[in-house]
């Protein structure tokens, strides 16, 4: 079943006098199964935000349509299935960490002994137990953080959307809410993840999608983006050998080292002729590794390459 | 109907976090200190002097309402409402600012439940305020002189009622502008200057205006703008002097004014981008 679905959705932002009109949004078409990880990323500025915004009625599309659940945003009780970490949150810091959970649960619907029951439960997660009678006003970033995302959990929701979810976070805190989305990945959650962390999207994310001035650029699995087709890296034993002799126009030498280069092909079987014809000279192969760029790597590199397409 | 009570509920506890009930407390304390000295200090002849001098007649108790509705409640009320509307000015600008209120409009509420749930959450949170405000004055007061007239904490409602009023207002010009300032202003603005003038027009000024156009138009800003200097006026006393509501007109066209803005804020807020 589809989780999120959204069609040409736009978001034009228009100023007070409505000389100046800026697109965060452009034509979005995306869908998101149930049950998975999505990560969204994109430079700052790019509508990342404005994404989950529009998803959760918190503004108003300019135009396009959007479905959570199978349902249309604009019913308010679908609210009722989701959970929510904004970014930058504020709670009232007059409030106690539990009493924080306690109105935004009722709120969601819940109450009695079942609410205080969900609060413990989910003060133990976040580690925050010994905090629930602290006001929030004394917490430290991170505390918050984890309060926050309790908050987003308060209602058992099916879909929960995360902006930001470890920012301010330590690194072993940042583990234990990876292990937290990890979990509930298993109990068959769909997540929304918003971050510029991409070494932490990289690692719990089943799909990515990367955002840049309101338009998708890339839409895969962690797996499918960071693959670079066709490049290899080759080792050999014996430090002496020219490979630039084997070079044919499909195949280029990109980079070279000591002992082993970076092959540019321009298919599969273009490297295994090369190979036979390595091991037909007797040079020994030591390694053959397909290369793969890290989501960093790939993020930059595709934002630098639209960048200067616009410059050209 | 239960989120409207859980956001009422928030509200109120938000405005004994922020010690605006503190504050209260304190001011009605210190009036009731100053009523409690005030009447053993004055002698039950002396007010009735007070009274005939003023002008009342009829029965003594309500002599002695009128006297402390002229002396302490009127004075005080106006004081009061100043401070309600300084102090409820801001709650909800804040309940809209970043990562406040995208927390609320992420849970199961509709944006209607939730302003008017903050909304009707300050009106009840001023009005426990002035109820016991007025509840002390009329202990005071039906204890020295042994009458018992409980229409006397009419006034609370009529009060809180002239509050709600310029607290529509206020709500109007929050959402429209996320600030508490801009709002305010127009309250005192309101409050203090248009409400005054245009009752002194129709008491007294109409007389001396010739030009038709002017007139009607001032008879129309008259019935536009809330009429909060004759609730908190002639209304008032008549409530204290047990007359009941002897002119509904003030009533019904600050309501009228109350659920337009009221409306219009809804309106605003419901697809309002945050």
């Amino acid at each position: 079943m589809i989780a999120i679905e959204t069609r040409s959705l736009s978001k034009v932002y228009v100023s007070s006098f409505g000389k100046k009109k800026v697109r965060a949004l452009s034509e979005l078409n995306l869908t998101i199964d149930e049950g998975t990880i999505f990560g969204l990323l994109g430079p700052n500025g790019a509508g990342k935000t404005t994404l989950v915004k529009l998803l959760l009625e918190i503004i108003f599309p300019t135009f396009g349509t959007a479905k959570l659940l199978g349902e249309d945003v604009n019913n308010f009780l679908l609210k009722k299935k989701i959970g929510y970490l904004p970014e930058n949150h504020k709670y009232p810091s007059y409030l106690a960490g539990g009493e924080v959970l306690k109105y935004f649960g009722k709120l969601s619907g819940l109450d009695g002994s079942k609410l205080e029951i969900k609060i413990d439960e989910l003060l133990e997660l976040v580690k925050l137990s010994k905090w629930k009678k602290a006001k929030v006003r004394t917490y430290s970033k991170g505390m918050l953080q984890r309060l926050g995302l309790a908050q987003a959990l308060i209602n058992d929701p099916e879909l929960i959307f995360l902006d930001e979810p470890t920012d301010g976070v330590d690194p072993i805190g940042r583990k234990e809410i990876r292990e937290i989305l990890l979990e509930l990945k298993a109990k068959s959650k769909t997540i929304f993840l918003n971050s510029h962390l991409l070494s932490e999207v990289e690692m719990v994310t089943d799909r990515v999608g990367i955002l840049n001035k309101g338009k998708l650029l890339r839409e895969g699995t962690v797996k499918e983006l960071t693959e670079t087709k066709e490049e290899y890296k080759i080792t050999l034993l014996n430090k002496s050998v020219d490979l630039s002799k084997y070079s044919t126009k499909n195949m280029i030498i990109s980079k070279a080292y000591e002992d082993s280069f970076i092959l540019k092909v321009d298919h599969v079987r273009t490297m295994n002729l090369l190979l036979d014809r390595l091991r037909n000279d007797n040079v020994l192969i030591k390694e053959v590794v397909l290369q793969k760029s890290t989501l960093e790597e790939m993020f930059i590199s595709l934002i630098n390459e639209v960048e200067k397409g616009e410059a050209e | 109907m239960k989120n409207i009570f859980i956001m009422i509920q928030f509200t109120i506890r938000e405005a004994l976090a922020r010690k605006v009930f503190l504050f209260f407390a304190g001011v009605t304390l210190l009036v009731l200190a100053g009523a409690l000295l005030f009447f053993t200090l004055i002698d039950f002849d002396t007010l009735m002097g007070m009274s005939i001098s003023s002008g009342e007649d009829g029965i003594v108790g309500k002599s002695i309402n009128s006297i402390v509705v002229t002396i302490i409640i009127n004075p005080l009320a106006n004081l009061g409402l100043l401070l309600a509307i300084f102090s409820s000015a801001s709650f909800v600008p804040v309940m809209l600012e970043k990562g406040n209120i995208d927390i609320f409009l992420s849970k199961p509420i509709s944006r209607v439940q939730l302003l008017i749930g903050k909304y009707l959450g300050v009106v009840l949170y001023v009005f426990i305020n002035i109820f016991i405000f007025i509840t002390g004055i009329w202990l005071i007061i039906s204890v020295k002189f042994a009458y018992w007239d409980a229409s006397f904490l009419t006034l609370a409602a009529l009060i809180t009622f002239t509050f709600a009023v310029l607290y529509a207002l206020i709500v109007f010009f929050g959402v429209l502008t996320k600030s508490s300032i801009l709002g305010m202003m127009v309250a005192y603005l309101i409050f203090l200057i248009l409400s005054p003038m245009m009752l002194l027009y129709k008491e007294k000024l109409h007389l001396f205006v010739s030009s038709e156009m002017i007139k009607t138009l001032l008879d129309g800003l008259y019935f536009i703008i809330p009429q909060t200097a004759e609730l908190m006026g002639l209304t008032l006393i008549d409530l204290a002097l047990g007359k009941g509501i002897v002119n509904v007109q003030p009533i019904i066209t600050s309501f009228l004014f109350l659920i337009l803005f009221l409306v219009f804020s809804l309106l605003l807020f419901r697809r309002k981008d945050f």
